[in-house]
């Protein structure tokens, strides 16, 4: 089982992987840039654990073939 | 055709995108001459009610920030909340483009009488090229989540009931997501955790056999 941090490395990671100039909007947010996405990561505040939430939501249900449901 | 209302907030990046794609449904509506449309300050409350109450649009399209319990306006003044003025809704089918509204005020306005609300509960993510930010209607990348957004309005337009027009929509979000996966040079691969976000809190509360008219 990842612990905490692994699991915060591997988001930091898919998230480096997107290519720059791509503007993401969540949760009330003014559009949030990869630089920013990640800081909100590494301070675990709530829309950092949102975006972590997101991810892991998405390579679970890849994982349980879930994703067109 | 009873009339449409249609609110359309605009003060940050995700209030343009949502607004000038909510322009296109506007535009769609007003070739039968029916579009009820709140764009930017006429998205207040005052308004809003006065149109609900003074029209009685059976069809309500909000666009804009939200919370579980509520969808806003321009400025993110509440519109609607559940407990204060959800009955407004009464005998209307809503579809809300905002964050979590489909949790408490979703199933609040159909206790009141509303008969379907479509929405979302938890969240909407929306991604957009950041070089697109003032041709919001143009953007490739936006398009892969308003696209199937306004599938919702544009099959309840057609006449189908809101089951139908979730499966539309429902449909339209799973193209995309199996579109992108399926793409080995697709730099909107990095979409899909959001698109099946987006997917998977999108629902219906109320009567599903029920159809604009």
């Amino acid at each position: 089982m990842a612990d905490e941090n692994d699991i915060k490395e591997l988001v930091i990671a898919r998230i480096k992987a997107a290519p720059e100039g791509v503007g993401v909007s969540f949760g009330g947010q003014d559009g949030l840039s990869k630089d920013e996405l990640i800081k909100h990561i590494e301070a675990n505040d709530e829309i950092g654990r949102k975006i972590i939430e997101v991810q892991m939501n998405f390579l679970t249900s890849l994982k349980e073939g879930r994703l067109y449901e | 055709m009873s009339k449409v209302l249609i609110t359309r907030p605009e003060f940050d990046y995700p209030t343009r995108y949502i607004s000038a794609w909510a322009k296109k449904i506007v535009e769609l509506v007003n070739k039968k001459g029916n579009a009820l449309d709140l764009p930017r300050e006429k998205s207040n409350r005052k308004l809003v009610e006065s149109m609900l109450k003074k029209h009685n649009p059976s069809l309500v399209f909000f666009n804009g920030h939200g919370g579980k319990d509520c969808v806003m306006g321009q400025d993110n003044e509440v519109l609607v909340k559940a407990g204060q003025n959800e009955a407004m809704l009464t005998d209307k089918i809503v579809y809300s483009l905002s964050c979590g509204s489909a949790a408490i005020l979703g199933p609040a306005s159909v206790n009141s009488g509303a008969r379907a609300y479509i929405g979302y509960k938890r969240d909407f993510a929306l991604m957009y090229d950041e070089n697109k930010r003032t041709r919001c209607h143009e953007d490739k990348l936006a398009e892969l989540f308003l696209g199937p957004s306004n599938q919702v309005m544009v099959s309840l337009l057609k006449g189908h009931t809101v089951h139908e027009a979730h499966i539309s929509a429902k449909n339209s979000f799973k193209k995309n997501i199996r579109k992108l996966l399926t793409s080995t040079s697709s730099p909107h691969s990095v979409c899909v955790p959001y698109l099946l976000w987006d997917l998977q809190a999108f629902i219906v509360v109320g009567d599903s056999a029920a159809k604009y008219n």
